[in-house]
């Protein structure tokens, strides 16, 4: 239960740091998305309903901090950050198998394009909205280069935070040890 | 599926239903609170970032001065080091000076206001600011500096509102150009691929020809923008179909906003 706290903690800290992570330009303006990773970890190692309660909570804290609402309309509605968080959470929680054998790469991956996948439901339901749908490549980088960058860190993110875990005494982990 | 998993995930389903019927109204209730909650944390993250920024810059102006300055003894190392701390002050002062200067002769009553963080997110082009109602802040009111319009506020909590940007598709400005009689509407790019964006102006007559460096300014058409405050420069001029469009570089740039003004209405 501990681990559980510490790791709402972390959403909530990670969500506040991406406010000052820049944009890289030379990746068309790509962001770096920490949260995510935190939250996918969350569910292969959280049991069901604890992996539904931080998937709310990242969401929520998503579509709060983002959310915009030009003069009477609101552009993406509450809760629609939620509910990608929850689907692809659940995804995640179906791979856990895997996870209890104390294999995490597909995990990493998954991580990323399930990242990927937040951006692009983003980006298809504002296209809905405003009445228009096209892909540049702008809009391909900007999808694909967090997934990208995720895919790259999750390695080192689920390391510290299965370390943090075990730091904890979290009971739920694999019987073996984490490996690639 | 277990028993605790079933009833997770009907009060699961329910909060979401919840959240997914708040109308506009309260949505930003609600984001207001949020934003005022998370008040502390932005502006202390800012002067992190800020602190962090000048040792940066600082560092850098040290490297440059050792490339060209090899002989450069210890003691002068510290003298250049207190000189460049000392300039720092002075792009304070200057920055700050320069501010009040355009509060004094501008038209309008103005609200000073701090940048506390840029774009967070991959889609929406907003910064925060460190005003909010009880300052006199309410939605839909302009922000300028002394170089141009940079959006409108949307949600204000008490100490703290965020700005959406010229620069947001959804952030649409009434227009003309300086020295003819065309109107148009300025939006903003959905999605940026540079650090510096590039503004667009609708709806111009097809026989508008515009010359690269004419000047576009709010018209004042809609009511939130007071005319006369410049939107930016044309870069180049097209024909559609149906009108004519201009690229426009934006008069303000927005990837350095540091202070801006609110507009609180007129003096």
């Amino acid at each position: 239960m501990i681990f559980f706290v510490i790791l709402m903690g972390l959403v909530f800290m990670a969500q506040i740091v991406e406010f000052f992570i820049p944009p890289l330009d030379w990746m068309y303006n790509a962001h770096i998305y920490i949260t995510p990773m935190l939250v996918f970890y969350g569910a292969m190692a959280l049991p069901f309903p604890l992996m539904l309660v931080l998937a709310f909570w990242a969401g929520f804290l998503l579509d709060t901090f983002n959310t915009q609402v030009v003069g009477t309309h609101v552009e993406i509605s509450l809760g629609s950050s939620i509910l990608l968080y929850a689907v692809l959470a659940g995804i995640m929680h179906g791979l856990r198998p895997l996870f209890a054998r104390g294999r995490w790469e597909v995990h990493c991956i998954m991580s990323g394009l399930c990242t990927s996948a937040i951006l692009l439901g983003q980006y298809l339901m504002l296209s809905f909205r405003r009445g228009s749908l096209f892909f540049s490549r702008e809009v391909w980088w900007q999808i694909g280069g967090p997934g990208l960058l995720a895919m790259l860190m999750a390695p080192l993110v689920f390391w510290m935070l299965h370390w943090l875990a075990r730091a904890t005494a979290y009971p739920y982990l694999p019987r073996r040890e984490l490996r690639i | 599926m277990s028993r605790t998993s079933i009833v997770a995930l009907v009060l699961f389903i329910a909060a979401l239903g919840y959240l997914l019927s708040f109308d506009t109204a309260g949505t930003r209730k609600l984001q207001a609170g949020v934003y005022q909650l998370i008040a502390p944390f932005l502006t202390t993250g800012s002067g992190l970032e800020k602190q962090i920024t000048s040792v940066r810059s600082g560092l850098k102006s040290l490297q440059d001065l050792e490339a060209e300055n090899n002989s450069l003894r210890v003691e002068n190392r510290s003298l250049r080091a207190t000189n460049q701390a000392l300039r720092d002050v002075e792009h304070e002062v200057n920055r700050l000076r320069h501010a009040l200067n355009y509060r004094e002769r501008a038209a309008f009553k103005l609200v000073p206001a701090e940048v506390v963080t840029r774009d967070s997110s991959t889609w929406w082009r907003t910064v925060t600011i460190n005003r909010g109602k009880e300052d006199g802040i309410e939605p839909d009111m302009p922000v300028v500096t002394d170089e141009g319009l940079v959006g409108k506020t949307t949600t204000v909590s008490r100490a703290i509102s965020i700005v959406l940007l010229v620069s947001d598709e959804n952030c649409r400005v009434a227009a003309n150009v300086e020295g003819t009689r065309e109107q148009g509407i300025v939006t903003g790019e959905r999605v940026i691929g540079t650090v510096t964006p590039l503004l667009e102006l609708s709806f111009l007559s097809k026989q508008a020809n515009l010359q690269p460096g004419q000047k576009v300014y709010t018209s004042g058409v809609g009511g939130v923008f007071p005319p006369g405050l410049l939107l930016g420069m044309v870069k180049s001029f097209r024909v559609r179909e149906l009108d004519g469009q201009a690229q426009l570089n934006p008069a303000v740039d927005l990837s350095k906003l540091e202070d801006v003004f609110v507009v609180t209405g007129r003096k």
